[in-house]
């Protein structure tokens, strides 16, 4: 293929937008956006809630500052304060252009775009359409590709990047289609592949493909990574498949029930009950279920969400979408029975270490989106602020590789490294020592990091997740891909995404067991309480061998001093 | 006792899932492959042929993602509908099974095939770029992001609803039309072009409307309903094929083609003449329930915003005829009478 002046690997928000505003930027330019899915399918769509900005259309005296406020206090103090000025000061302009080029937004009596109140927030910022805001602006963003002609390579898997010293060669990756593996020579990459969330398997909300491809690649690169061990939890996931159920239900009076009949939200919480700050529930039910008060099934302890006293009428009219989830994805009505629910593993805050224009230490490479740690989320991410997060930062990393994209004169990709690319990804198929089944290993991962790298964290069982993880890492270099054929091979696709997952693993692993104090969604029950002294740091990790090497990089501090985050 | 005491109880069973198989590269000709496993109650199509592929034939292939109804990756035909995996309880499947126990699993249909159960969605996209699916703000580029358009709530809610499809293809593998043309717009494509030209904020209605109107475009569509019966997102996708014809008629005439003069005829019929003649209508080669459906809402309408009064349909009375005469008569009552005040003014 002829060199590209940008690959953009990700057609989620982060990189969608990236490729809008590189072709803003620069039409001239030769730009392709690569994904394994076709990007309107990416997991922007799932988000829900909406995204923050300071329009103050509902709010009169809401402002920037405030926003500013909010994201760094929601952080722990973790996030660097000058990439949050930014993100929220680009907030309002950000919402208003996709106003401006057609995405659907709810709107509010004097037809302004409607906000509504979100955790954490002093003020109701979140821009929403109704339920669907995440999919209607993917939408859009798609739309509005299609209509600037950007070239899409849908379906093609992103393997590694080729590398020439310190700097970029471009992409090597598989069209899904037919298998083979093809070289994007590029001046520039940017990584927008979303979270790694989906590590912890069964216990997640997100999406199969949320395997974080894009830091597990460049970190293989050489490209360090940051703040790994913060992934956020949500309280309340369905048992079975760890999807949402939105805080609404409780909002409406629902109860958590454990297998004692109990309302236990009260040791934790008897004033607020069950609509206690979001991780402080999902520690409460991640404690009934330690301390046995869960009930059992073969998909692991659950309890109950029970909604069957809000009586058939009010589920139908006020929760019909949760109702439907339920029936959907559990088999079961809300109105006759409760709902098994747990803690899921939601969002990832760590990611490709970048600066506030999406650059990484390599030259040609960027990132941005949740695959990104710039950073804004520090320990603990703000419910509306990733959505933004991945359109003002998408934005500017297009931006930024479109204007620098002509100063990079990359080496070519070899034929053989695409032959040794190619024979690597065939040795899985050979039966000689190839027996593990992924989806055994795949679900074993997530229960390791469940157990031991989940919401509580302490070091002796941190330490059995590292082991647990070495020996999965082990078994890996037996795994078989049974599907021996080249078209289509999602058999060993989903190899591909556990290799990414277990690399990474390791390094949340290794986060957690290093920062000995809980900050924001990290909690070590062997240290309590926030260590500004000696954890006022980001993690950093660089692959060594084949281990991560963990150094640590200041936090960029402005105006706010740290303070006790209470709410 | 309360809840403590009662186990959680599952029902479990044995299940067939009889699959589509055809890998291109090594067979022939497609076949089906049979797998049983046990299920318990409250799992998901998706999850039993997860299921499958990690544990039994890890060969089988199929698209999925969020495995939450959201990202329209997993559509394929259970039991003979498209619908989506991830949706689809096994429990309600084995209910609506021909066979005891066995639930057949097949690729959408009316796209290029794949392998197995996947198949190419390129024709689909290629659609939504010939027919513009997108808005083309009326607001320039280089001034975005300074100030929002003001949008009412009924400026919203006339796309809102259009805005919840997912292009799963769900209903494109349901078209009666797409299975003879391929070229077709496709219902998901008819639905998202009318979103665009309903928005207010759009500013090449009139373009994207002239390449509706040409051929395979909307007046092609037969108005079987079938799409909107399939659609996973409950979409009145019939309100936008309407919406499109009536915009089409209302701003372009009847020149375009065959079926909007189709639609002029019939309208003719009632509105000069007087009367319903048989042998100007499409009923001999469309059938009674098609013009029923198709062309007398349309006509109808059409009369109604002429404020022209329906004179009775007259006609030497037969079987098809008469029914269409009644269902006129009902759907047109009130126009007759809306007219009368008018007139008394
Ligand atoms: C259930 C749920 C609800 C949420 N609700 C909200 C909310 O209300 N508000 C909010 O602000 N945030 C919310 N979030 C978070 C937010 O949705 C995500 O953080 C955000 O959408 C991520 O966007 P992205 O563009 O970075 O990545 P994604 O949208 O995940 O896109 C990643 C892209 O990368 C591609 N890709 C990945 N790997 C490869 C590879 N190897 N090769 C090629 N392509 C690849 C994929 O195909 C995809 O196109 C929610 C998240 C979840 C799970
Ligand atoms: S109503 Fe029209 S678009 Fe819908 S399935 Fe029938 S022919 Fe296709
Ligand atoms: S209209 Fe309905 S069935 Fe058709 S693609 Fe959209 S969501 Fe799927
Ligand atoms: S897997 Fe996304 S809709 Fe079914």
């Amino acid at each position: 293929m002829k060199l590209f002046d940008i690959v953009i690997v990700g057609g989620g928000g982060a990189g969608l937008y990236a490729a809008m505003e590189a072709m803003k930027t620069n039409p001239g330019l030769n730009i392709a956006v690569i994904s394994k899915i076709y990007p309107n399918r990416s997991h922007t769509s799932a988000a829900q809630g909406g995204a923050n900005a300071a329009l103050a259309n509902k709010a009169k005296d809401d402002t920037v500052e405030m926003h500013i406020f909010d994201t760094i206090k929601g952080s722990d103090y973790l996030a660097d304060q000058d990439a949050v000025e930014v993100l929220c000061s680009e907030a309002p302009k950000i919402i208003r252009e996709l106003d401006n080029m057609g995405t659907p937004w709810s709107r509010m009596d004097d037809k302004t775009i409607a906000q509504r109140p979100f955790g954490g927030a002093g003020r109701p910022r979140c821009c929403y359409c109704a339920d669907k805001t995440g999919h209607t602006i993917l939408q859009t963003l798609y739309e509005q590709c299609l209509r600037k002609g950007v070239i899409f390579f849908n379906e093609y898997f992103a393997l590694d990047l080729s590398v020439d010293g310190s700097s970029s060669r471009g992409l090597i990756a598989m069209n899904i289609k037919t298998g083979k593996i093809e070289a994007f020579p590029a001046k520039t990459v940017i990584f927008a592949t979303g979270g790694y969330a989906k590590m912890y398997w069964n216990r997640s909300s997100n999406a199969a493909g949320n395997t974080g491809d894009g830091q597990a690649i460049t970190y293989r690169a050489g490209i360090p990574l940051k703040d790994m061990e913060f992934v956020q939890f949500h309280p309340t996931g369905l048992r079975k498949s760890g999807l949402l159920v939105t805080e609404g239900a409780r909002g409406e009076g629902g109860y958590l029930t454990n297998a004692l009949g109990e309302r236990f939200m009260k040791r934790y919480a008897p004033e607020k009950m069950e609509l206690g700050p979001r991780d402080l529930v999902s520690r409460s039910l991640e404690t009934e279920i330690l301390e046995g008060r869960g009930f059992d099934s073969p998909a692991g302890s659950f309890l109950h969400l029970d909604l069957r006293h809000l009586g058939a009428d009010l589920i139908k009219s006020r929760l019909p979408q949760i109702r439907e989830m339920c029936m959907y994805f559990e088999g079961v009505d809300p109105i006759d029975e409760p709902v098994p629910v747990r803690p899921t593993a939601h969002y990832s805050m760590g990611g490709i270490d970048t600066d506030n224009f999406g650059r990484t230490v390599m030259q040609g490479v960027y990132a941005a989106g949740e695959c990104g740690c710039v950073s804004v989320h520090g320990a603990n991410r703000l419910g509306g602020n990733s959505l933004l997060d991945i359109l003002v930062f998408g934005r500017i990393a297009g931006r930024a590789a479109a204007e620098e994209c002509q100063k990079f004169n990359p080496s070519a990709i070899s034929e053989a490294e695409l032959t040794e690319k190619e024979q690597e990804l065939r040795s899985f198929m050979r039966p000689q020592g190839h027996y593990e089944r992924y989806g055994a290993l795949r679900e074993e991962l997530g229960h390791t990091l469940g157990m031991n790298v989940g919401i509580f964290r302490e070091a002796s069982k941190i330490r059995q997740g590292i082991a647990d993880i070495e020996s999965l890492k082990e078994r890996f270099q037996h795994v078989r891909v049974f599907d021996t054929g080249d078209i289509y091979n999602t058999n060993l696709t989903q190899v591909l995404e556990l290799k990414n997952m277990l690399d990474l693993a390791e390094t949340v692993a290794a986060g957690a067991l290093v920062r000995e104090e809980s900050r924001g969604s990290h909690t070590r029950t062997d240290f309590p309480t926030r260590d500004d002294e000696k954890w006022h740091k980001h993690t950093v990790y660089t692959i060594e061998g084949k281990h991560p090497k963990l150094g640590y990089k200041p936090v960029t501090m402005g105006r706010y001093e740290l303070q006790e985050r209470t709410y | 006792m309360s809840d403590s005491t009662i186990q959680h109880h599952e029902e479990r069973r044995d299940v067939t899932f009889r699959v589509h198989r055809f890998n291109p590269q090594v067979d022939s000709k497609p076949y089906f492959d049979d797998y049983t496993i046990k299920l318990e109650r409250g799992i998901t199509v998706l999850r039993a042929i997860n299921y499958i592929k990690e544990h039994v034939d890890s060969t089988l292939t199929f698209r999925a993602f969020c495995q939450a109804g959201i990202c329209g990756s997993c559509a394929m035909r259970i039991n003979n509908m498209s619908k989506l995996a991830c949706t689809t309880q096994v429990w309600d499947e084995l209910e609506k099974a021909r066979e005891p126990g066995v639930i057949k699993i097949e690729p959408l249909r009316n796209l290029p095939h794949i392998k197995d159960l996947v198949v190419e969605m390129d024709p689909l996209v290629g659609k939504m770029q010939k027919y513009s699916n997108w808005v083309d703000s009326k607001m320039p580029e280089s001034n975005w992001g300074k100030k929002e358009f003001l949008v009412s709530e009924e400026e919203f809610l006339a796309y809102d609803k259009a805005t919840d499809c997912i292009l799963c293809a769900s209903c494109v593998s349901e078209c009666t039309i797409l299975r003879a043309h391929k070229e077709y717009v496709s219902p998901a494509v008819l639905l998202k072009s009318y979103r665009m030209n309903v928005d207010s904020r759009d500013s090449m209605h009139d373009k994207r409307l002239a390449d509706l109107v040409q051929d395979h475009g909307v007046w092609d569509c037969t108005h079987c309903y079938r799409c909107q019966e399939t659609c996973v997102k409950n979409i009145p996708i019939m309100d936008a094929i309407h919406g499109i014809r009536e915009d089409a008629i209302e701003r372009r005439g009847t020149k375009d083609t065959s079926g909007a003069r189709h639609a002029e005829a019939f309208m003719e019929d009632i509105e000069k003449k007087g009367k319903l003649v048989e042998a100007t209508l499409p009923i001999r080669t469309n059938g009674l329930a098609w013009t029923m459906k198709n062309l007398l809402p349309m006509a109808v309408k059409m009369v109604i915003k002429r404020r022209t009064p329906p004179p009775p349909p007259l006609v030497k009375a037969s079987k098809g005829i008469d029914a269409l005469r009644k269902e006129f008569r009902e759907m047109t009552s009130h126009v007759g009478k809306d007219h009368e005040k008018k007139s008394g003014e």
